[in-house]
């Protein structure tokens, strides 16, 4: 036995170490995803003039509302798990699976800091660092569109299944739309990897400018953030689901079916603002920063310890991909809703002629410097 | 006549066509509420009902729950005469009358009940009642209840009179008064 767990030793410490790097990261997201259907109500309440929610409370103790979450989640466990007598049993079980699978799995390419060295052993803060880590991205968020067709066509209601038809033209589109704005970074950084592209982004551009990628792709940052909004099913392009009036796919859900599209949702707001973060907002990366301490342009120098720069740059991804998810609810409660033909007028008529556009510059302008 | 109102929208310019300038200027306005709530939250207009409640203002105070107006002497001015169960469209009074020992002229309640998890506060009693005797200007909103028996307004519940009330000289007392002036018992 313990000949076994010796030859195995890299092996075990391997899993170990990726066991808790899934659980730390993965609960730290479920965790904040359910803050997010908090501050979404919070947000667009002080956007308003509002208070927002602030009753649950938990023996007398509201502190402004922050039991709400756990309050919804009752709710949904305790409401009726109804499906419709002529639904698709297997397929409309399985829709939210497929909803919410893809969405978590992505998690695993995205780097929330460098590396630390934990007794004698480096860990790198990523679950798994694939050399293709972009593309498995676009794959697996191209999966997330089976959620929401099987959601529409399992429930056997036309309304849900216009819904689904509405959902799948908007994902296909985008789909294309957010490939090809990072063809761009792919250019520049040669790398499809996202940690190796987080790395790139550490150097500075005449001595001063962090060479983050929306210094380089500003146009491309915008493209990726309506095709990413887009593809997120969110205001205001939020017509699959249009919550309130037309109705959406998953019209035949409730209880906690339906919490796990909702959540879906939330967690992909998540992923959006890490994955703006990461590719266009240099990750983990502080300017200035680097592995053995601060070092300033002017030349000042101010050495830290190896433990407290893995932890400033943990939180300086935190705190980029914070500021997004408050940024995607910002434009959520700013802008009214597309119009259907407007949403594809826009993808097919603007957006995919820019970023191909943005690809040919980005081309040119490394073809006449020399690097590519 | 119908009148037809021409709109004419102007065309949108290059920069709002761009659509990303307007959007920049309408985050700005959400944002700068945002900070300024999050910084002072005073601004906020919601009221926290039903701890806080607005003052009615206007007619709206003729609208709130129901009251029976009480005679000098401490009977009810009601003569029991069902005209309010009657004109009630939601036929949530329910009247039983019944007749003074010593007085042969009027009746009064026995019962006297107000359903208001059916009432539409529409008012009709009030403007039925020929003795004023029922009005809707307690300025207390019915709010929610656990059971049905709490909506149910007993005539106990129900008679009060507001502060000043009841005027000796008041026209709405006058009958009332001459009645216990015949009597002597003023």
């Amino acid at each position: 036995m313990t000949a076994l767990l010796a030859a195995n030793k890299d092996i075990l410490l391997f899993t170990a170490i990726a066991a808790v790097k899934v659980l730390v990261f993965l609960g730290g997201i479920m965790g904040f995803a359910g803050l997010l259907t908090l501050a979404e109500r919070k947000v667009s309440a002080l956007m308003q003039d509002r208070i927002g929610p602030n009753r649950a409370s938990v023996f007398g103790f509201t502190f402004n509302g922050l039991f709400h979450p756990v309050a919804d989640a009752l709710k949904m466990i305790f409401k009726e798990d109804f499906v419709p007598g002529r639904a698709e049993k297997l397929l409309f079980t399985l829709a939210p699976f497929f909803a919410l699978v893809p969405v978590l799995a992505l998690f695993a390419v995205i780097p929330f800091g460098d590396y630390v060295t934990v007794l004698g052993c480096r860990v790198d803060l990523q679950i798994a660092d694939l050399p293709l880590g972009l593309f498995f991205v676009l794959a697996m968020s191209g999966l997330a569109i089976y959620g929401v067709f099987l959601a529409g066509w399992a429930s056997k209601n036309n309304f849900a299944l216009l819904g689904a038809m509405r959902g799948a033209a908007q994902m296909v589109s985008y789909e294309v739309v957010l490939g090809l704005t990072l063809v761009g970074l792919l250019m520049i950084y040669g790398s499809a990897g996202l940690q190796d592209m987080v790395r790139a982004q550490g150097g500075l551009i005449h001595g001063f400018i962090p060479a983050w990628g929306i210094v380089y792709q500003p146009f491309a940052f915008i493209l990726f953030l309506t095709a990413a909004i887009a593809e997120n099913k969110r205001t205001p392009f939020d017509l699959v689901e249009g919550e309130s009036e037309i109705i959406g796919y998953f019209m035949e859900y409730s209880s906690m079916r339906f919490a796990a599209f909702m959540f879906a949702e939330f967690v992909e707001i998540i992923l959006v603002s890490m994955l703006a973060a990461t590719l266009f907002f240099g990750g983990w990366q502080i300017p200035y920063l680097y592995e053995t301490g601060i070092i300033l342009p002017g030349g000042l120098q101010l050495p830290l310890n190896h433990y407290l720069v893995a932890a400033l740059q943990v939180a300086s991804f935190s705190v980029k991909t914070v500021f997004f998810s408050w940024f995607l609810l910002v434009v959520r409660w700013t802008l009214p809703r597309f119009r259907f033909d407007q949403l594809m007028g826009l993808c097919w008529k603007a957006l995919l002629p820019l970023a191909l556009l943005n690809i040919f510059i980005t081309g040119a302008v490394l073809l006449a410097l020399g690097k590519l | 006549m119908i009148s037809v109102k021409k709109v004419n929208n102007r065309p949108l310019n290059l920069l709002e066509r761009i659509y990303l300038w307007e959007i920049g200027r309408g985050i700005l306005v959400t944002m700068r509420h945002f900070f300024k709530n999050l910084v002072n939250p005073r601004g906020l207009v919601t009221v926290r009902y039903p701890e806080e409640t607005l003052p009615l203002t206007g007619n709206a105070s003729q609208r709130t729950r129901h009251r029976l107006k009480v005679r000098a002497d401490g009977s009810p001015k009601c003569v029991a005469c069902f005209m309010c169960q009657t004109a009630c469209p939601a036929t949530c009074i329910r009247i039983e009358a019944a007749e003074y020992p010593d007085n042969s002229v009027e009746k009064y309640p026995a019962v006297f009940d107000i359903d208001l998890s059916r009432c539409v506060m529409c008012g009709m009693c009030v403007e039925a009642c020929p003795e004023d005797a029922i009005a809707m200007d307690t300025e207390e909103i019915p709010g929610g209840a656990s059971s049905r028996a709490e909506l149910m307004m007993t005539k106990e519940a129900l008679l009060r009179n507001l502060p000043g009330e009841p005027s000796p000289k008041g026209a709405a007392n006058r009958l009332a008064n001459e009645y216990l002036r015949a009597r002597g018992e003023e």
